[in-house]
């Protein structure tokens, strides 16, 4: 934590240069590379092709801009790889809080210290799943089988290891006293699948993940892990839409927000101005329609948190996580 | 019939000039990333899919999928020629292939591969097209206890033959496992064997370690053998193409065999790699030819193509059916679909009636399509085995090094790629096998996850594996396999035995 | 010269290392059964034991039975003629950046073999490299590395 300082300071840094971005001085000179930490196809990937896209089609910067996917290592070659990069203001990692978690429970080689943080973009939200044709109508009654069997009898599929998924499994172990066997898949779409075919009991996907599994009545959400419900919109199966579904909190699992923010950064050591160039660039994305319509097909939330917003919203999220890993024994020595 | 009649409608949308143009443009463009090792159909489809936005789904389909037929038929043309194969899937195609047009047979070696190729195509489609929803239940049966044993069953029918010494062999498979082994392990989070380089962390990849062990390594076999291709006629040689596709179905019992191994492993998770190796071993063990297996023999470049497609084609109905990406190229055309708004899933079939069908139809169009514009190029690919050896060999270092590079950018898997070219020239020499080194580096880590995956399942019982049926037969299957040849060859000395007894 | 005995000993030692090298660093990882199932060095480090037996093995096998001589000088010369540019030409990318580098390299293996003129190499040459930088650089949209020349330019 003997990085703090330094991280304040260019958050610092951030807040100045914000409020002079409408004459920054810095414009981009070359073509930018946008750094997806997740293979083609994965969220992450979609954010930063998203994001692409806004910007070529409203000319919001002359240079052309390249999306470059390092997946390899659950994200961590992408962040190696930008740490590798400091100071040059051309390359821009998408990620998520993986950069400051996995940090936290394997020995990759960077911290999210060695980036400049630009912003956090988007939230996506988690759901709790269980199979369409599984007993259960709400989530007491789920957790009520789960507290009747011994423990470890109920699998809890999920995407990576020691990630979001299994931390807020181990959330609900201690909010609901029961114990799942949590069994990691290479992505979340895989933990859908496994779900449908009977091989677990639940996962904690995304909307996004599992919106054709629910329409297709194999699996249906119990509860949202967000503070209120998700926003009305079209309904999904014949009956219900998001907004349907109750949050978790409300049905008596007291987890009242989990949510997976969808991240930007720079490498570290650039300067306040080009920091400051990139946040006023992604807040010019954000105002157009294209991005609201990327948020409601992907049922995400919107929201932009930059600067002093930005750094305590990952000091709170360290301090939950590190919570977790600390009981479950995650935590590597650094 | 249901299906017959919705198939007749799909006809109906994809038979438009639109349509045959897009596909004609899809797969020029899939040949060309197909053929330039490093660049693969994922790369084609992220580039073309912005392009796509402003069209009706069903045409920004065909053209992506156009692509992906290019791009498989594309993959075996440097496997054939040069002995580097572009992609996984095409790597057992190098071993009969490449022995073939070394021979001066390079047209007869293109035209039985991409014959055979369209024949599991097709094979796959008429089995989505026959029984699209029953297939998606089988592929629902499949937990980890069942991937693992399907992973099993692929080693099992592939090593434990051939005639390289059997320690060597152990040896090389277990390099493959090792090199899987390398970057985050999925099951635990945690950094394996990255040896203090920080960048290993992203594993090492299948493209980078096949173009250093075959690319680089043939190459330096080549000089050092001082071979020389057997002088080509420089006619342009269409009476070979056709007398070549006019001589396949002497081959039906292997065609149809490896495009049931193939249409198998694409609906189970096997995928084209596994099948296509599956179906060489299998296809060396039953063959009365297989003592010419490895020298340039037809149905050892039948077996892995037929089979590899017949996957690579029955792979995109779970994905279409059930939302899981059985490729990266899969899995940016997923992508595209929720571009699109369409939710792949089990209800796409329903609600999407048109698009699914016009899908299903342009599969049909596409791999003709695919297969006459690629035996077109067959005597223009020919052709590159009769430029010099001087001139070919830096097109080829400099061809595999950008390849290596484009992978992820990395300058890092370029150094790798020369140390494994050196590693594949020492290894050929001396009789290591390579194709178990490579069948474990692409299939090691998820024979691997599979198993951890049961282990928490069971809490650590290995009763999980005869637990089903499904699992325990494939489990038995695959030891059957792998005591085959012992048991043949007891069988035979015994044989021998008795006849010898008056 | 080089004998099958070193060949086959060298390629032995070779793996053998990598095998200790894998089953070392994998006892980091943890070996055998944790509350997490089966921890996530066992698996490389069976594999790593596996390596190293087996290239002991190889070894005595190729101690034994290698044939005498392998590599004859005019083999080691061929091979030189291939590997050593093309090692230069990988070892010279991040110093000048990999066009011109593959532009020298075939310039280099053409006039080498002294067939066809110095223009005709230098044409190939150039051709070469603006080939690889339309393909790549600009339809597929990879970013070939310029090495330190390129950023000495500016691009």
């Amino acid at each position: 934590m003997s990085q703090k300082p330094k991280f304040a300071a260019i958050a610092f840094g951030l807040s100045i240069g914000l409020t002079g971005a409408a004459n920054a001085a810095w414009q981009p000179a070359k073509p930018i590379e946008f750094i997806a930490t997740a293979g083609p196809g994965g969220g992450t990937d979609n954010f930063a092709r998203a994001v692409q896209n806004i910007i070529t089609k409203y000319k919001l910067v002359e240079q052309p801009i390249v999306v470059v996917n390092k997946a390899g290592g659950s994200g961590a070659e992408g962040y190696t790889y930008t740490k590798a990069m400091a100071g040059d203001p051309y390359k821009i990692v998408f990620g998520t809080s993986n950069a400051w978690t996995q940090p936290m429970v394997s020995k990759v080689a960077y911290n999210y210290t060695d980036l400049t943080p630009i912003a956090a973009m988007v939230q996506d939200e988690f759901l709790l799943w269980v199979k369409q044709d599984a007993p259960y109508q709400n989530v007491q009654d789920f957790l009520k089988a789960v507290a009747a069997k011994p423990a470890g009898d109920f699998k809890m599929g999920g995407a990576q290891s020691k990630d979001t998924d299994e931390t807020l499994t181990r959330m609900i172990d201690k909010a609901a006293k029961v114990k799942f066997v949590y069994i990691p898949f290479k992505s979340g779409a895989e933990a859908a699948v496994q779900l449908a075919g009977g091989h677990v009991d639940a996962h904690v996907n995304n909307p996004s993940e599992s919106i054709g599994q629910w329409k297709g009545s194999t699996q249906r959400p119990l509860c949202a892990f967000s503070p209120q419900r998700l926003p009305d919109g079209p309904k999904v199966t014949a009956t219900q839409n998001w907004h349907d579904i109750p949050t978790c909190a409300e049905s008596g699992l007291a987890i009242s927000q989990f949510q997976q923010p969808r991240t930007v950064w720079l490498p570290g050591k650039v300067t306040a101005d080009q920091a400051a160039f990139y946040v006023d660039l992604m807040k010019k994305v954000q105002a157009t329609p294209e991005w609201k319509e990327y948020i409601e097909r992907t049922s995400q939330t919107d929201t932009f948190l930059t600067g002093d917003a930005f750094s305590k919203f990952i000091k709170d999220d360290i301090e939950r996580t590190r919570k977790v890993a600390a009981d479950e024994g995650w935590l590597i020595a650094n | 019939m249901e299906n017959l009649e919705a198939l007749v409608h799909g006809f109906g949308i994809a038979l438009s000039g639109n349509h045959i143009f897009l596909m004609v443009i899809g797969v020029l463009l899939g040949i060309l990333v197909g053929v330039l090792p490093g660049l693969g159909a994922p790369n084609g489809v992220s580039l073309l899919l912005p392009l796509t936005f402003g069209m009706q789904p069903v045409s920004a389909i065909i053209l992506l999928s156009s692509m992906y037929w290019g791009a498989l038929f594309g993959g075996s043309v440097t496997s054939i020629l040069f002995n580097i194969p572009g992609e996984p899937s095409s790597v057992a195609t190098t071993f009969d292939g490449y022995p073939m047009a070394r021979d001066g047979r390079p047209t007869t070696a293109l035209a039985t591969a991409f014959g055979s190729a369209a024949f599991g195509a097709l094979a796959g489609v008429v089995l989505i097209t026959l029984c699209a929803s029953w297939v998606a239940q089988v592929a629902l049966a499949f937990g980890p206890p069942e991937y693992f044993a399907v992973y099993f069953l692929a080693f099992a029918s592939f090593v434990g033959m051939g005639g390289s010494p059997p320690v060597k062999t152990l040896v090389s498979l277990a390099i493959g496992f090792a090199l899987a082994a390398v970057g985050i392990d999925t099951v635990s989070g945690s950094v394996r064997l990255t040896m203090g380089i920080d960048e290993m962390v992203k594993g090492v990849s299948f493209v980078v370690a096949v173009m250093g062990l075959f690319g680089i390594g043939e190459l330096l076999i080549a000089v050092e053998e001082e071979f020389h291709v057997k002088a080509i006629s420089s006619k342009v040689e269409w009476r070979e193409v056709f007398r070549t596709l006019a001589g396949l179905p002497r081959y039906s019992w292997a065609l149809l065999r490896s495009a049931a191994i193939g249409c198998w492993m694409g609906i189970t998770p096997g995928g084209p790699t596994a099948a296509s190796f599956m179906s060489y071993g299998i296809a060396k063990r039953l063959s009365p030819r297989r003592a010419n297996f490895g020298k340039g023999e037809p149905e050892g470049i039948v077996a892995p193509e037929a089979a590899d497609h017949a996957a690579g084609t029955s792979a995109l109905l779970p994905m279409l059916a059930l939302g899981i990406p059985g490729s990266a190229t899969a899995a940016v055309m997923m992508g595209g679909l929720m571009i699109w708004g369409l939710n792949p899933g089990p209800m796409l079939f329903v609600e999407q009636k048109d698009f699914v069908w016009g899908l299903i139809a342009s599969m049909y169009l596409g791999n003709v399509v695919a297969v006459v514009l690629v035996l077109l190029t067959v005597p223009i690919f020919a052709a590159l085995m009769r430029v010099p050896f001087f001139i070919i060999a830096p097109v080829i270092v400099i061809l595999c090094t950008v390849g290596a590079f484009s992978v992820s950018n990395s300058y890092l898997d370029v150094m790798l790629m020369m140390g494994f070219g050196v590693l594949g020239y020492l290894f050929k020499k001396l009789h290591y096998p390579l194709a178990p080194l490579v069948l474990a580096i692409v299939i090691g880590d998820k024979a691997e996850d599979a198993f951890r995956q049961s282990m928490l399942m069971s809490r650590g019982s290995l009763g999980i594996f005869f637990a089903k049926p499904l699992v325990t037969t494939l489990i038995l299957l695959g030891a059957a396999l792998l005591l085959m040849p012992v048991i043949w060859r007891t069988i035979a000395r015994m044989m021998q035995g008795s006849q010898v007894k008056p | 010269m080089v004998s099958g005995r070193s060949l086959e000993s060298a390629t032995a030692l070779i793996t053998g290392a990598f095998g200790a090298a894998v089953a070392v660093s994998s006892l980091d990882n943890g070996i055998g059964w944790s509350a997490a199932g089966v921890e996530s060095g066992t698996f490389p480090f069976i594999v790593g034991l596996v390596i190293l037996a087996g290239s002991v093995f190889n070894l005595v096998q190729g101690w034994l039975h290698a044939r005498a001589v392998v590599l004859g000088p005019s083999e080691l010369r061929r091979i030189a003629l291939l590997f050593v540019p093309a090692a230069v030409f990988v070892g010279i990318i991040p110093l000048i950046g990999m066009c011109p580098a593959a532009a020298l390299y075939v310039f280099g293996a053409l006039a080498w073999n002294k067939r066809g003129s110095l223009l005709v190499a230098a044409l190939a040459a150039i051709g070469s490299a603006l080939a690889l930088y339309l393909i790549f650089e600009k339809t597929f949209q990879i970013s070939l590395p310029r090495g330190v020349l390129g950023a000495l330019m500016g691009f």
